[in-house]
Formats: structure tokens, C-alpha cells, sequence
């Protein structure tokens, strides 16, 4: 019995030493707010990696071309791609929106997790992926929908608003409700999958530092990826949505 | 709520002891974070309430095994009433029954325990913590936008684009240039054959031109020849006569010699 004790004891003290920091934020006060720092500052280096990494390839292009400029263009041409598949042929317009949330959400939760965030050490709180902030991603998820309405009313004007009794009156509400839960899905599965990525490869990190949870980082970085993808192309198909069809 | 409690009765049995503590551990950052306990108010510490339980604690055989946390074996038993801690709790009810409240202490205490070392530490986990930190994303993400467009998305489209079209131009050129150089084949064969026709006729004009003169100073070189072979033949006949008619004088002579030197005797 003393040796369970024994262990249980260790066990706390494991504890204690790899705990989790959920939900500790590290807060600035601007004003009378207050605001996750730690989010925005991953923020900013994300940015400056997508904007530095821009300005440095798109300096001089070549028609036939190098390694940089190839990438930048398969990128490019990938986001174009989804854009014209879920929008149609007026797609062009919405190719930076949907490419900056595509971008934006990928290399954020890359960056989350391969960077070498644990160096820098926070008062409080500790830095990762700014995607696993609720705040984020409810943002992310707002713009999308104001995106999607003003899609909608730019182009068919108060008319845009018919589409809530299109097949018939009485899916009123429910079409009412799906633009209540068009963001709400979308950035809770934002959310939810980096925050759960996060959570599961620190605790196994501290479990078993050495072979077990590289597995499920590889995991963590194909299903982060998805997640981008998946954010941008609903993004696109509500957008479409809200765009097609002039009866 | 940090709830006094004293340890009467029998020595707490160690392993159900340690069992409430493992799950106490791992239940922790769960409840911690559980943003519906975070939602449910804080009590002022109630004191009524916490007296009754620890009268009801210290009078009965405590129905959960407690034992004083490892750490501090040496330790004081844990202070009635202990400064009020950040804890999320739930909402004590006072006209809740004695065995209701004694059941929900019984649950609550052996959590409580295991947090003694943890108590400074504890604060409210914020995991649904909306502030000022969404209209900046916003903005920031505008902003990238902005950039990444200017930047990116339309120098290399429009880079890209025109490179797309100067192909198509140049394809479809090239396929142009191969019927126009079919034409001109044709243009070049028939002229050839023009000029080969050409040629042939002054050619053949020329032959016969030439011919004609060639026949005729045959002609007349036949006819020069012929002449002169006539002339010749005449020629001849004639030293033809002349020989015979020499030969015959001379036949008539040697005719006679040779009369006379065969018969000589005779």
C-alpha cells in the first residue's frame, strides 16, 4: 500500500511539473480591454512569415521558373482552384479572401506546431498556434460570414434575402437558423481540432517524451493542414452559395 | 471551499485514500476548465453552512476515508475555514437535507484535498474568453489580406496569366505558319514547273532550230563528198581504161615475148 502511495506521489509530482496550461492566458490591457497577447504575437509572426516570404520570392519573376516562384505559384494556382470550383466563374474577385484565410489558418497551425514556441517563456500562459483561440476563430468565422452576405446582396440586392423562403415558407427558420450556425461550426471545428491537437501531443509529451508522440504529431500536422483546407473551401462554397443562380 | 475536516474513527483505509487522490489529480484540470462550472457564480463563504458540515464531520464516523496529503506528513490538520480561494464551486444551498449536503461534501472533499499545494496557483481557466483580442484578428486578417493581394496574388496572376496567353499565342502560331508554308511549297513547285516548262519548249526550239542546220550542212557536205566520189570513181575508171588500154599494148607485147621465148626453137 505504501508503494502505491509512492507512486501516486510521483505521479502529482509529474503533474505538476508538465502542467497542461489550459485556457492560462497571458493578458495585455489596452484601454479597458483586455486581450490574449500570447495570440497576438503568434499572429504577427505569422503574418511576417507569409509577407516576408511573398516579398522575397515576388521580387523578380521569370518566365521560366525557379524553385521559390514555382511554389508560390502552385500555391496560387491551388487557391484558384478552389475558389473556381466552389464559386464559379466570378471567382476571381474573392481569390485573395479565400486564399488569406486559407494562408493565414495553414501556416498559423504549422507554425503552432513545429515552430519552437516552448523557448520563449511567457509570464503567463504560454505561446502556440493563434488558432487555439476562440477568439481567432469565431473572427475568422465572422468575416466569412459577413463575406457571404455581402457576396450575396452585392450581387442580387434586397433580393438576395428570397433565398430564405427559396424551396418552400416553411424552412423559414431553418434557413434563418444556418446562418447562425454556418460560423458557429466553423470555428468551433477550427477550435476544437487545434486546441485538441495541442492538448493531446503535450500530454503525451509528458507521458512519454521519447517515440510515442511522434506519431500523432504527424498526425496533428496532416489534420491541421485539412483543417485549413476545409475552413477555406466552406469559406468559398458559402460564398458561391450566397452568389448562385439568377432565377 | 476549503472545508475542515478532522480525522476521528479508524485509520483511513491508504488505498481507497490514494484512489480518491489519483482521481482527484486527474479530474483536476477538467474542472478547471469545465466553463460551465466557470459560469455557475462564486459563494461567499457560507459560513453557517460550512459550521453544520463540520459539525456533522466531526460528530459522525466520517463516511470517506480522508488522510492528510503526503507531502506534509507532519502537517497541521487543514484550518477550519481557510481564506476564500478562487476555486470555482458549486452553489451551496442551505435548505438542502443533511444527508444531500453531507453526500456533496463527501464528493467534494476528497477533490478539494488533493489541491491544497495547488490552491496559491488556481486560477480561473479561461477557455471561452472573449475580449478585444476577436475585432483585432479581424483587422489583422483584413490587413493580410490587403498585403498578401497587393504582394502576391495579383502581380503573380497577372505574371502567370500573360505567360499563359503568350503560350496559347505562340501554339496556335505555330500551327498558322505550317499551312501558310504549304502554300508557298505550292507557289515554289509551280513555279518551278513553270520555268521547267519554259526551258523544255526553248529548248526544244533550239534542238530543232540547230537540227536543222546540222541537216543541212550534212547535206551538203554529203553532197560535196558525193561529188568528189564521183570524181573520183571517174577517176579511177578512167586510169582503169587507161591501164588496160596501157596493159593491153603491153599484154599485146609481153604476149608476143613470151610467144617468142616459148617457141623459140620453133
Amino acid at each position: 500500500m505504501n508503494v502505491l502511495l509512492c507512486a501516486i506521489n510521483t505521479l502529482k509530482r509529474l503533474y505538476d511539473i508538465s502542467a497542461v496550461e489550459v485556457g492560462q492566458h497571458f493578458y495585455w490591457q489596452i484601454g479597458s480591454f483586455q486581450v490574449h497577447a500570447q495570440v497576438l504575437i503568434t499572429s504577427w509572426v505569422v503574418i511576417a512569415i507569409l509577407l516576408v516570404s511573398a516579398i522575397l520570392v515576388i521580387r523578380n519573376l521569370q518566365t521560366i521558373p525557379n524553385f521559390g516562384q514555382n511554389f508560390f505559384e502552385y500555391v496560387l494556382e491551388f487557391i484558384r482552384d478552389v475558389s473556381k470550383t466552389q464559386i464559379g466563374e466570378e471567382y476571381a474577385p474573392w481569390v485573395p479572401f479565400i486564399g488569406t484565410l486559407f494562408l493565414f489558418i495553414f501556416v498559423s497551425n504549422w507554425s503552432g506546431a513545429l515552430l519552437p514556441w516552448k523557448i520563449i517563456q511567457l509570464p503567463h500562459g504560454e505561446l502556440a498556434a493563434p488558432t487555439n483561440d476562440i477568439n481567432t476563430t469565431v473572427a475568422l468565422a465572422l468575416l466569412t460570414s459577413v463575406a457571404y452576405f455581402y457576396a450575396g446582396l452585392s450581387k442580387k440586392g434586397l433580393a438576395y434575402f428570397s433565398k430564405y423562403i427559396q424551396p418552400t415558407p416553411i424552412l423559414l427558420p431553418i434557413n434563418i437558423l444556418e446562418d447562425f450556425t454556418k460560423p458557429l461550426s466553423l470555428s468551433f471545428r477550427l477550435f476544437g481540432n487545434i486546441l485538441a491537437d495541442e492538448l493531446v501531443v503535450v500530454v503525451l509529451v509528458s507521458l512519454v517524451p521519447l517515440v510515442v508522440p511522434i506519431p500523432v504529431m504527424f498526425l496533428g500536422l496532416f489534420t491541421s493542414g485539412i483543417q485549413a483546407l476545409i475552413f477555406a473551401t466552406l469559406a468559398a462554397a458559402y460564398i458561391g452559395e450566397s452568389m448562385e443562380g439568377h432565377h | 471551499m476549503l472545508v475542515g475536516l478532522t480525522t476521528n474513527g479508524p485509520r483511513p483505509d491508504p488505498f481507497r485514500c490514494g484512489t480518491f487522490q489519483l482521481i482527484a489529480l486527474l479530474s483536476n484540470p477538467l474542472l478547471l476548465s469545465n466553463p460551465i462550472l466557470r459560469l455557475s457564480s462564486y459563494t461567499h463563504p457560507n459560513h453557517k453552512a460550512v459550521a453544520m458540515a463540520n459539525m456533522i464531520m466531526a460528530s459522525t464516523k466520517p463516511l470517506v476515508p480522508v488522510c492528510t496529503n503526503s507531502r506534509s506528513p507532519t502537517s497541521k490538520l487543514p484550518v477550519l475555514q481557510i481564506s476564500l480561494p478562487k476555486v470555482p464551486t458549486l452553489k451551496l444551498k442551505l435548505p438542502m437535507s443533511k444527508p444531500q449536503m453531507l453526500s456533496l461534501l463527501g464528493g467534494i472533499a476528497p477533490l478539494v484535498l488533493a489541491q491544497p499545494s495547488l490552491a496559491s496557483e488556481i486560477e480561473k481557466a479561461a477557455l471561452f474568453d472573449f475580449n478585444l483580442t476577436l475585432p483585432i484578428i479581424m483587422v489583422e486578417v483584413l490587413f493580410l489580406m490587403v498585403a498578401l493581394d497587393k504582394i502576391w496574388f495579383t502581380p503573380l496572376g497577372k505574371f502567370m496569366d500573360e505567360r499563359d496567353a503568350a503560350i496559347r499565342e505562340k501554339l496556335s502560331s505555330v500551327k498558322d505558319t505550317s499551312s501558310e508554308v504549304k502554300q508557298l511549297e505550292e507557289k515554289a513547285n509551280a513555279v518551278m514547273a513553270a520555268a521547267r516548262a519554259e526551258i523544255a519548249a526553248a529548248l526544244n526550239a533550239m534542238k530543232k532550230e540547230t537540227q536543222a542546220e546540222v541537216e543541212e550542212k550534212i547535206a551538203e557536205g554529203r553532197k560535196k563528198v558525193e561529188a568528189e566520189l564521183q570524181e573520183a570513181l571517174a577517176n579511177l575508171e578512167r586510169q582503169k581504161e587507161e591501164t588496160i588500154k596501157s596493159l593491153d599494148s603491153q599484154i599485146a607485147d609481153l604476149s608476143q615475148e613470151i610467144v617468142k621465148k616459148v617457141l623459140p626453137i620453133a
